[in-house]
């Protein structure tokens, strides 16, 4: 039986493997066609037979750094309302449904003003906790009771998952979508035959979404944190590190939102982001598989070209990270097994030292990399090691880490780490070492092409993070990288006072039993 | 404030107009104001004839080689009948090392430094593994590497070093592991409801603890090795760029001579054991979210009503568009994933299970809309729509199970492997002829048949305390939802798998 197994709508974080590995000049470049539409929508081809399939997506260029405080996480809750339908998908009467969602928000906005007030007796210590039903006030049950009966009543018109079912019955498989920092993308593939319902389904929604059970979607995204963040051994330290990496940069919040504010979030907060950030000139639509590019570039003019430019540009992001003067630590104990992570400001996507930082992760990762064979294979005082550049679109960060071996501490973990990097500073890495990295480089990027859904998902990365063409112009980039550019770069960014240090000890109490050493 | 309640009405006023346009251009332009309305070109397809990429080598294995020029790699796949049920009593975790090591721990050649080194500069990956009822060496590099690679997989499989230092290594991370067995609720609630489903003592429940590992010799390697990795014991895979004769030549040499004989393979043992209904909850305080399976025995794949169960779960819990989807997660908003799975075992029935994570407060309620789904769908008929989204979506999505070569030699190795091919060689042909087949009365018949709610066995991990306590609005007892007993399970210590003593009641 062939599974249709769908997993959910995830927030990914970028993985820094997904940037770091294109091959050299003469390795295959992907044949992409790029096309501007009459309203500012970009259109990327990419024409591949293999398989009777067309791997279809589009990026956003809105993620959670375009967000404030107060409304984190809505970037990431508005790409779940784009499953709830449109005018005419979702609901079986468009007119009485938006009649229910105004009075919605009629009674949302006295639940707010209320909830305004039980923030104050918060602050002063009179209750609890916001989201705990026995420390509500009276006036908020009946508001909560009130506004419990509109969604009943608005369910007469809902026409349940609808936007899922008209794709998924007509074959469309692997249909998600994630959020991240820098980017919102939406993607499934159909069969080659259905690409009209694509462009059918796919501008609808981008036309004219309609945001129906956004507060009980508030609640989803409420359960997604608490099962990724709240209920994992770190989740909840992972967040307050990141957190504490990032001074100004609007890295500093998870994606998810902070549960103060995924609660907070108003359907009007959530219009005003679609009209800023989807607009069409803020969108890349981009296919890959079974079709003629021609063909396809009219089908895409016929349905998304009737989307109005809108009146609204993104705005840019406008602060800087300033540099960091000294180097921050977080100690934590947590149900975990010894361990820490040490986090280097360094440069973002497209920078020209990203290069060279790519090939030095490389370089320390992996089981015949240098902290594997120092601190594992060597000392012995780790039992897992990792290291890599993560590129995003506004900064950039270079990450190392290690499992304490049972019987060492974090410090000699960290410090052999340390110790790697300096001789990485100071001794030029021998040709071979380096060419077996560049190697590795060129053979992912073949890897990469072996289907239309991982080209996909590689064009739609880069081309969030800035530029779809990386995907043919980085391969030279790394393969020119030198022994001198990796010593510099390691000089220049690996630097004590740059860097923000987790270590994790396991908490007393939940040690395990001794048995291991009967 | 007042800026975005203005943006909000403007973009009402945008929604509206832009609304009148698309009705009044919907001629003008030819778009179709329903996708119902659209129509599409017929897309003809049909599978792979497996046969024809089937090949029996004179050396033994039997393989399925698909040539594929598009990217200069070479993609191999050894398939070994051998798994973790042939773990020696207090050996637990033999099968699993063995696995690992043997691509780990260097070759009569090669120390595992100096293969890792070379491999790396290759670019090749080359793993194995054994897990549960089947065994895998994989090796995947660049064709103009293609005989170096089959020269270090013939020592791989033929003559593997088992270097102590590595083994001593892995053994340390595999005890570092096991010691992170309680920190993870999921992990727990993996562990105990493999127990409740199958039975403590099944093979697949035998857990490796400290003393397993440790008990484990360079000797007991090198002879499971010897027991299980022999040709005529293997299934081949392999798919890439090169010329399919020149290809099985090098196959066939790669097995050839080989230097020990092996043992006949054992059947997979079906001894399953499934618990006594009830709710079942292990606390851990710690978290805010309850983590839950609910359980019922399931069927084998070759079980004639497997695709109407499949079918059947589609439309209760298996797609995004389904009940307890609809249910759980889209009207109430208690759960981020909600969802249900029939998968059929190939040796023995698997369970049918629900599976969410809800705030500690909400697990019995979301528990019991979920079992109100389960009734319903066994008390009433689906709709025509909900079986025929569910029968088209299978059907149409069918091609991209064999969308590339290496999916598609994967799948024929497989059924080879299990011996479905054997049994049913035209399993694919007809795949979609019987999924046309299922029939609405199908549907409710196997749900009637199967979800059998008294038989209901509840897992929750979790916070007790706030679990049991409930929401108030629903008045649900998650200990009372089944007909059976109440029980807490104990945590176990993580390195011997011995019920730690239950934290007193506050």
């Amino acid at each position: 039986m062939t599974p249709h197994q769908r997993c959910d709508k995830p927030i990914f974080l970028l993985s820094c493997l997904l940037l770091a590995t294109i091959g050299p000049a003469s390795a295959q470049k992907v044949p992409v066609m790029e096309k501007t539409l009459s309203n500012g929508l970009r259109l990327l081809l990419v024409e591949r037979h293999d398989e009777p399939t067309i791997a279809g997506g589009w990026v956003a260029h809105v993620g959670s750094s375009n967000e404030k405080p107060g409304m984190t996480g809505i970037a990431h809750l508005f790409e779940h309302m784009m499953f709830k339908g449109t005018r005419t998908i979702g609901t079986s009467d468009y007119e009485k449904d938006q009649a229910i969602l105004k009075q919605q928000e009629e009674v949302r906005d006295e639940m707010r003003s209320e909830e305004c007030q039980m923030r104050k007796r918060l602050r002063r210590g009179e209750m609890d906790d916001l989201l705990k039903p026995e420390d509500w006030t009276p006036r908020y049950r009946e508001l909560q009771a009130r506004f419990k009966q509109l969604v009943e009543d608005e369910r007469k018109f809902i026409v349940k998952n609808e936007f899922d079912r008209l794709l998924s019955g007509a074959g469309a498989s692997g249909m998600n979508a994630f959020t991240s920092e820098d980017m919102t993308a939406y993607f499934e593939t159909v069969p080659s035959n259905k690409l009209e319902l694509w462009a059918w389904m796919e501008s609808e929604r981008i036309f004219h979404p309609v945001f129906r059970e956004f507060y009980s979607e508030r609640d989803v995204v409420f359960e997604e944190r608490r099962m990724r963040t709240d209920s994992t051994p770190l989740g909840k330290f992972q967040e307050q590190f990141n957190a504490m990496f990032w001074e100004s940069a609007p890295y500093s919040w998870p994606t998810v939102g902070w549960p103060s504010d995924i609660a907070a979030i108003s359907k009007a907060q959530a219009d005003e982001f679609y009209a800023t950030f989807y607009a069409p000139p803020n969108i890349t639509l981009i296919l890959v598989g079974d079709f003629k590019p021609e063909a396809a570039e009219a089908m895409v003019r016929k349905y998304f070209e009737r989307i109005p430019r809108g009146s609204k540009t993104a705005p840019d992001v406008k602060t800087l990270e300033p540099k960091q003067m000294a180097e921050k630590r977080m100690h934590a104990e947590a149900d975990t097994n010894p361990q820490l992570q040490i986090l280097w400001h360094t440069v973002p996507f497209g920078h020209k030292d990203s290069y060279a930082l790519e090939i030095l992760g490389e370089l320390l990762s992996n089981r015949t990399g240098r902290l594997y064979k120092k601190l594992v294979l060597g000392s012995g005082v780790a039992t897992d090691v990792g290291a890599g550049q993560n590129s995003q679109k506004w900064e950039g960060s270079f990450s190392a880490s290690g499992e304490v071996r049972e019987g060492h501490k974090p410090e000699e973990v960290e410090q052999g780490i340390y110790n790697c990097l300096e001789t990485l500073k100071l001794e030029p890495v021998p040709a071979s070492e380096l060419q077996k990295v560049k190697n590795n480089f060129a053979a992912a990027e073949y890897r990469r092409l072996s289907a239309n859904s991982p080209i996909l998902m590689h064009l739609i990365e880069n081309d969030g993070l800035g530029d779809w063409r990386e995907i043919n112009e980085a391969g030279p980039k790394f393969q020119a990288v030198t022994a001198a550019e990796v010593a510099r770069v390691a000089g220049k960014y690996l630097t004590p006072e740059n860097r923000t240090v987790a270590v994790y000890t396991r908490k007393a109490g939940t040690a395990p039993k001794t048995a291991a050493k009967e | 404030m007042k800026k975005i309640q203005t943006t909000a009405c403007a973009l009402t006023l945008l929604l509206c107009s832009a609304g009148f346009s698309l009705k009044t251009t919907a001629q003008d332009n030819g778009i179709a104001d329903r996708p119902e309305k659209l129509s599409f070109p017929p897309l003809n397809y049909e599978p792979p004839a497996q046969a024809r990429f089937r090949v029996t080598l004179p050396t033994g294995p039997i393989a399925y080689v698909l040539p594929d020029r598009e990217l200069p790699l070479v993609n191999i796949a050894i398939y070994v009948k051998t798994g973790e049920y042939l773990d020696p009593a207090g050996q637990e975790g033999l099968a699993d090392l063995t696995g690992y090591l043997l691509t780990h721990s260097g070759t009569k050649s090669k120390s595992a430094d100096a293969l890792e080194e070379r491999l790396a500069f290759l670019a090749a990956h080359l793993s194995s593994a054994v897990s549960g009822s089947q065994g895998s060496v994989t090796l995947n590099l660049l064709s103009k590497d293609v005989d170096e690679g089959l020269g270090i997989l013939r020592e791989v499989l033929t003559a593997p070093r088992f270097q102590a230092d590595k083994i001593e290594l892995r053994k340390q991370q595999l005890l570092q592991d096991m010691q992170q067995r309680n920190d993870d609720s999921s992990g727990i609630e993996g562990r105990e409801a493999g127990f409740l489903a199958y039975g403590e003592h099944f093979w697949e429940n035998r857990q490796p603890t400290a003393a397993s590992i440790q008990s484990i010799t360079p000797a007991d390697l090198a002879a499971f090795h010897q027991a299980w990795f022999y040709p005529s014991n293997l299934i081949v895979a392999v798919n890439g760029d090169f010329d399919r004769a020149e290809m099985i030549g090098k196959l066939n040499a790669l097995f050839s001579g080989w230097p020990f004989a092996g043992k006949p393979p054992v059947a997979v043992p079906t001894n399953t054991v499934f618990a006594a209904p009830g709710v079942y909850l292990v606390n851990k305080p710690e978290v805010n979210q309850g983590r839950v399976s609910m359980l019922l025995p399931g069927v084998r794949r070759d079980n004639p009503d497997y695709f109407a169960v499949a079918v059947m779960n589609d439309i209760l819990g298996g797609g995004f568009n389904s009940r307890i989807v609809n249910r759980v997660r889209g009207e109430e908003g208690l759960a981020y994933d909600a969802h249900s799975t029939f998968a059929g075992g190939t040796y023995y029935p698997l369970t049918f299970s629900v599976g969410f994570q809800s705030k500690s407060r909400t697990v019995g309620y979301a528990a019991s809309l979920a079992m109100e789904e389960i009734r319903r769908i066994a008390a009433e008929p689906v709709s025509d729509q909900e079986l025929n989204t569910s029968k088209h979506g299978f059907i149409d999505r069918f091609p991209r199970a064999f969308a590339t070569k290496g999916q598609t030699a994967a799948i024929f190795a497989q059924d080879e492997f299990t011996g479905r091919y054997a049994t049913h060689p035209d399993y694919w042909k007809n795949y979609r002829s019987r999924l046309a087949a299922v029939t609405g009365a199908d549907v409710q018949r196997v749900a009637r048949k199967y979800l059998t709610l008294d038989k209901l066995v509840i897992l929750a991990v979790g916070n007790k305390e706030e679990m049991l306590l409930g929401q108030p609005g629903h008045p649900v007892k998650l200990q009372e939802l089944t007909g059976g007993k109440f029980t807490e399970l104990p945590l176990r210590d993580p390195l011997t798998m011995r019920p730690l003593p239950l934290s007193p009641a506050k």
